[in-house]
């Protein structure tokens, strides 16, 4: 036997991480080899001996893990949109640099210019003379002020007018439309009316008399069937009661039988008892 | 040698709640505490033989766990990841004692023994109260064997026989290969087997509790 294994496989085995045919090759060399599996029995003996340490119990306390480490700065809400807009403000300054745009706002002007054209305006700015004073500039102001009012005057008359003739043309059409109508209401006189009453009665009588009419012969036939019904009815009632009074006869006849019978027997009975009696006494 | 509880079940299928964590769900992460707390700082007892130390560890590693949940590629591979972190963590605070040298693990055992007597902390089962103590006593001589063990075979045996890990795991855990995980375990059992003949405890003479 040539085959002897190391202490890796002494360890593989004791712990059960041997497998296949190196199990079955160390297995092979534990039964041909006596010492080896004394060996291998006190391996097992410490093993079982160490077994008697046990788990402590132990509560795990809670754990804090700050907040701020776990959190990346991209986690933050609406830091990308931020981070965006920053970033394209960034983009638009860096290419006005390039292109030579000039931002400028001065005396009420804002002026945007690529190429550093910029300052030829600034010159034009600087042309013109402020000396206006603070009475002129009131001045000014009141008279467009006036302006306004009398072009807001202006279009007020107007539109008044048009609204005042819209008003009265209107009322003019309106007013004689129900003039129109109340003459031709009026028109109407009392022979038509009279003509429409007497026809409206004349309809209505001959309503009421069909309605009579019909009711009648209606009710004339509800009313027969209804009797015809009755007869029947009662008929039949008299049928049932007369059936109940033969069942009634029937089972007191048989009762009247019975109780006959009943009595027959017991009179043969003490009859035949009282025989009895008497012969036993004639023999004593 | 461990019987399959619940919660090791719950571990062993804990993948969706890693990935759950890993996305930052602050509850997964409490869950992921939970269930592996009591591993760690076990782990980190039987390496330090101290409660305070081991809960350090146990604190830092799972801080450490929530916030580099997210660089986790692998979320098959949490298991020898967290215990990765808490290896580091042990050997982090193992430096700083023998720099400061303030303490010694024997003083560190007779505290512990003070402080809290075995029949307070350990999980009782047995109705034998002299049966218990010899337990105990003889997890507290088996705990002692551990720590004359060096930091590397300490590390190993741990993880092998206290926590489970298999050798590949172990291997990953410690960034070397599996044949040194092997050869350190060997030479750890080797020791211990060394330490407890040293001081008579064997199979026979503790035979009753077992």
């Amino acid at each position: 036997m040539s085959y002897k294994p190391d202490e890796k496989e002494w360890m593989a085995y004791l712990y059960g991480e041997l497998d296949g045919a190196e199990k079955d090759k160390f297995e092979q060399y534990l039964l041909g080899n006596p010492e080896a599996q004394a060996e291998m029995e006190k391996y097992k003996g410490l093993r079982s001996i160490l077994s008697a340490v046990e788990d402590k119990e132990v509560i795990a306390p809670p754990i804090v893990v700050t907040d701020a480490r776990q959190r990346f700065i991209w986690d933050i809400p609406y830091l990308k949109t931020i981070a965006s807009i920053a970033a394209s403000l960034l983009l638009i300054i860096f290419v006005g640099k390039l292109t030579g745009t000039q931002v400028s706002f001065q005396g009420n002007e804002f002026k945007l210019s690529f190429g550093g054209g910029a300052r030829p305006s600034e010159k034009v700015v600087e042309q013109v003379p402020v000396t206006l004073s603070a009475e002129q500039v009131q001045e000014m102001i009141n008279e467009s002020l006036q302006q306004n009012n009398s072009a807001i005057a202006a279009t007020w008359k107007k539109n008044e007018e048009k609204l005042a003739s819209s008003i009265r043309t209107n009322l003019a059409v309106n007013s004689s439309k129900i003039d129109r109508l109340m003459r031709q209401a009026s028109l109407a006189n009392q022979e038509q009316i009279g003509s429409y009453i007497a026809s409206l009665q004349s309809q209505n009588i001959q309503q009421v008399k069909d309605y009579f009419a019909l009711s009648a012969t209606e009710q004339k036939t509800y009313i027969e069937n209804l009797l015809v019904d009755f007869a029947d009815y009662l008929q039949q009632q008299r049928t049932n009661d007369l059936q109940i009074v033969q069942m009634k006869l029937n089972s007191i006849e048989l009762n009247t039988d019975l109780f006959k019978q009943e009595t027959e027997q017991i009179l043969t009975s003490i009859i035949s008892s009282v025989g009895n009696a008497e012969t036993k006494e004639t023999k004593n | 040698m461990h019987a399959e509880t619940l919660l090791d079940i719950a571990m062993m299928h804990s993948d969706t709640l890693i990935l759950k964590a890993r996305q930052g769900d602050q509850n997964a992460q409490g869950k992921l505490v939970q269930l592996w707390y009591k591993r760690i700082y076990n782990f980190g007892y039987k390496f330090f033989l101290d409660h305070d130390l081991a809960m350090e560890v146990s604190q830092k590693t799972f801080i450490s766990m929530c916030r580099g949940l997210q660089g986790l590629q692998d979320a098959t591979r949490f298991k020898s990841w967290l215990y990765k972190i808490a290896v580091n963590y042990c050997r982090e605070e193992a430096r700083k004692m023998k720099g400061s040298r303030s303490l010694s693990f024997d003083v560190v055992w007779n505290r512990e023994a003070e402080d809290s007597p075995k029949w307070e902390s350990s999980s009782q089962r047995f109705d034998n109260p002299e049966r218990q103590l010899q337990q105990s006593e003889l997890a507290d001589l088996l705990q002692q064997a551990l720590m004359e063990l060096s930091e590397e075979q300490r590390e190993v045996v741990i993880m092998k026989e206290y926590e489970g890990l298999k050798f590949r795991e172990i291997a990953e855990v410690l960034n070397i290969s599996e044949n040194t995980v092997k050869s350190r375990m060997y030479y750890g059992l080797d020791g211990l087997r060394k330490i407890l003949t040293k001081r008579n405890i064997n199979k026979e003479s503790i035979g009753y509790e077992l």
